[in-house]
């Protein structure tokens, strides 16, 4: 359903697509979100309104005519309640963060995806709001916050550094929201979704070379004289990837593969639900060979009974059945 | 390409015997022997690989429990030790074993204590054989083996009796238990090491 705007391969080969809809319903969203928060605003206005009040007959400037909308919907002439207020202001952040969120979840890969990081950025604003407003214009009140805050000792390992960005974009939120500068929350959110967005669609300072000539070099400066980088190893990966997850790779230590892959095979027939022979590596040291199968066991059997099976019904050539991962 | 085993001459000494703590037929191929103290973190984590290895080759292989607390550096190994001892003079050794490995952090007398309570040991007795010398001389016994056989540090593993050199982790060491088994052609009944 995702139509694509656009794709890039980037220096790694990876081809990273934010797609014409997810930038549409941003859009949207934004121009919602401004929508209702300029209601809200004038709604709920935390000083008495400027304009001419209910009744008053429709300036022609638009200027004007600002304020006298505002005057006609202000629901509090002499200025919201104090808790009104902050409701506001909470909302206005969480609002504005939200994006925010959009744009994390949209980032990053299954394995270096946090949901508590989601949940965390979407209410931190909200308490940093309701702290400045109760803080405000009081020394005293934000000394206390700080003698709080260096007693309490949070400890969190973010999955990677970048995601300590969202943390501090969703601060800046709350405390733009916290001084009723919504409008400067709204632009944060706006040019950090935005920049957030356009740095992984394009990996930017992925490729070293790129990189350096475009931010250290004249303009078709040759590349050539470059020192080299070099690239340690990447490891191999901790574990294999399993196709549906919940398939497992077998490691079949066997003495025989001719021999031993009738009895094995019969086996998987029976007790796996799905299951394919990978590969077969030669001996090591002239007695083992090892046979690599994906397998999806049957549930009745479940992982260890299939290996029990292949044990018992594959002897005397099957000696050891390995699932363990990256192997 | 031919790659050796990372295995030593054979030299544990004694031979595993029935007064060792074994799991796994005694008829197996290969018999992995292990010299290792409750409290050594490298224990605690070869304790996992050596589990997946007996799932990986089941009653291709038995496992032998030793002893080798290093009482120098960890003070509550031997006292584990003695608690994993009375725990197998009433048939739960390798349940107290387990229960050792997986909360090293806490072998205080009191833990070893709860531990007891919880595999529903006859808490008296297990006091008392606790207490006993013999089940410390027990201990030490496994202690001298180890140094007998070459033991240097914990955990050290003996595959057929001969030493292994090379690394306690799943792989190398699922890889080098099932090239034993396999060089081993036939399970020898009462096979002893």
């Amino acid at each position: 359903m995702t139509a694509k705007s656009s794709s890039s391969p980037t220096a790694r080969g990876v081809v990273r697509e934010i797609g014409r809809y997810t930038v549409v319903r941003l859009v949207v969203y934004y121009l919602l979100a401004g929508g209702l928060l300029l209601l809200l605003s004038a709604m709920f206005p935390e000083h008495r309104p400027s304009g001419p009040g209910p009744g008053a007959p429709m300036p022609s400037t638009m200027g004007g005519m600002l304020d006298w909308f505002r005057g006609e919907v202000a629901l509090f002439p002499n200025g919201a309640p104090r808790w009104i207020d902050a409701l506001f202001q909470m909302v206005g952040a969480v609002v504005l963060v939200i994006p925010l969120a959009f744009s994390y979840v949209r980032t990053r890969t299954r394995v270096k995806y946090d949901h508590s990081l989601v949940q965390t950025v979407i209410e931190l604003p909200v308490v940093v709001t309701a702290i400045l407003v109760v803080v405000r214009d009081s020394l005293a009140l934000a000394f206390s916050l700080a003698g709080i805050v260096a007693a309490v000792r949070f400890r969190n390992n973010l999955k990677e550094s970048g995601d300590a960005v969202y943390i501090f974009g969703a601060i800046g939120i709350g405390f733009a929201s916290g001084i009723h500068a919504l409008s400067v929350a709204a632009v944060l959110s706006i040019v950090f979704v935005v920049v957030e967005l356009s740095l992984w669609k394009f990996n930017f300072s992925a490729d070293f070379e790129r990189t350096f000539a475009r931010l250290c070099l004249p303009s078709g400066a040759d590349l050539a004289g470059l020192p080299e980088v070099a690239e340690p190893p990447r490891p191999e990966p901790a574990a294999m990837p399993a196709p549906d997850g919940k398939s497992a790779r077998l490691r079949v230590y066997v003495d025989r593969a001719d021999a031993a892959r009738p009895l094995i095979e019969a086996v998987l027939a029976r007790d796996a639900k799905r299951w394919s022979f990978e590969a077969e590596e030669p001996p090591a040291n002239g007695n083992a060979t090892v046979l690599a199968y994906r397998v999806r066991p049957r549930k009745s059997v479940g992982l260890d009974g299939l290996r029990s099976n292949l044990l018992r019904e594959g002897a005397p050539h099957v000696v050891a059945a390995d699932d363990a991962p990256g192997l | 390409m031919t790659t050796a085993l990372p295995l030593a001459i054979p030299s544990l000494d004694p031979p595993v015997a029935p007064r060792d703590h074994a799991a796994g037929p005694a008829g197996a191929r290969v018999t992995l022997v292990e010299y290792a103290d409750f409290e050594c973190p490298s224990c605690g984590a070869a304790h996992g690989v050596i589990q997946a290895a007996q799932r990986a080759l089941g009653d291709n292989v038995r496992l032998v429990f030793r002893h080798f607390p290093l009482r120098d550096s960890h003070p509550h190994a031997l006292d584990a030790a003695r608690a994993a001892e009375a725990a197998g003079e009433q048939g739960q050794f390798w349940p107290m074993h387990d229960r050792l490995f997986e909360r090293q952090h806490a072998l205080e007398a009191d833990d070893l204590a709860r531990y007891a309570r919880k595999l529903d040991l006859d808490l008296v007795r297990w006091n008392r054989v606790m207490a006993l010398s013999a089940t410390e001389d027990r201990v030490l016994a496994d202690l001298a083996s180890g140094r007998r056989s070459g033991v240097r540090g914990t955990p050290t593993l003996f595959i057929n009796g001969a030493r292994y050199d090379g690394l306690v982790e799943r792989g190398p060491l699922i890889d080098a238990l099932a090239r034993v088994a396999l060089a081993t052609r036939e399970p020898g009944p009462g096979r002893q090491s």
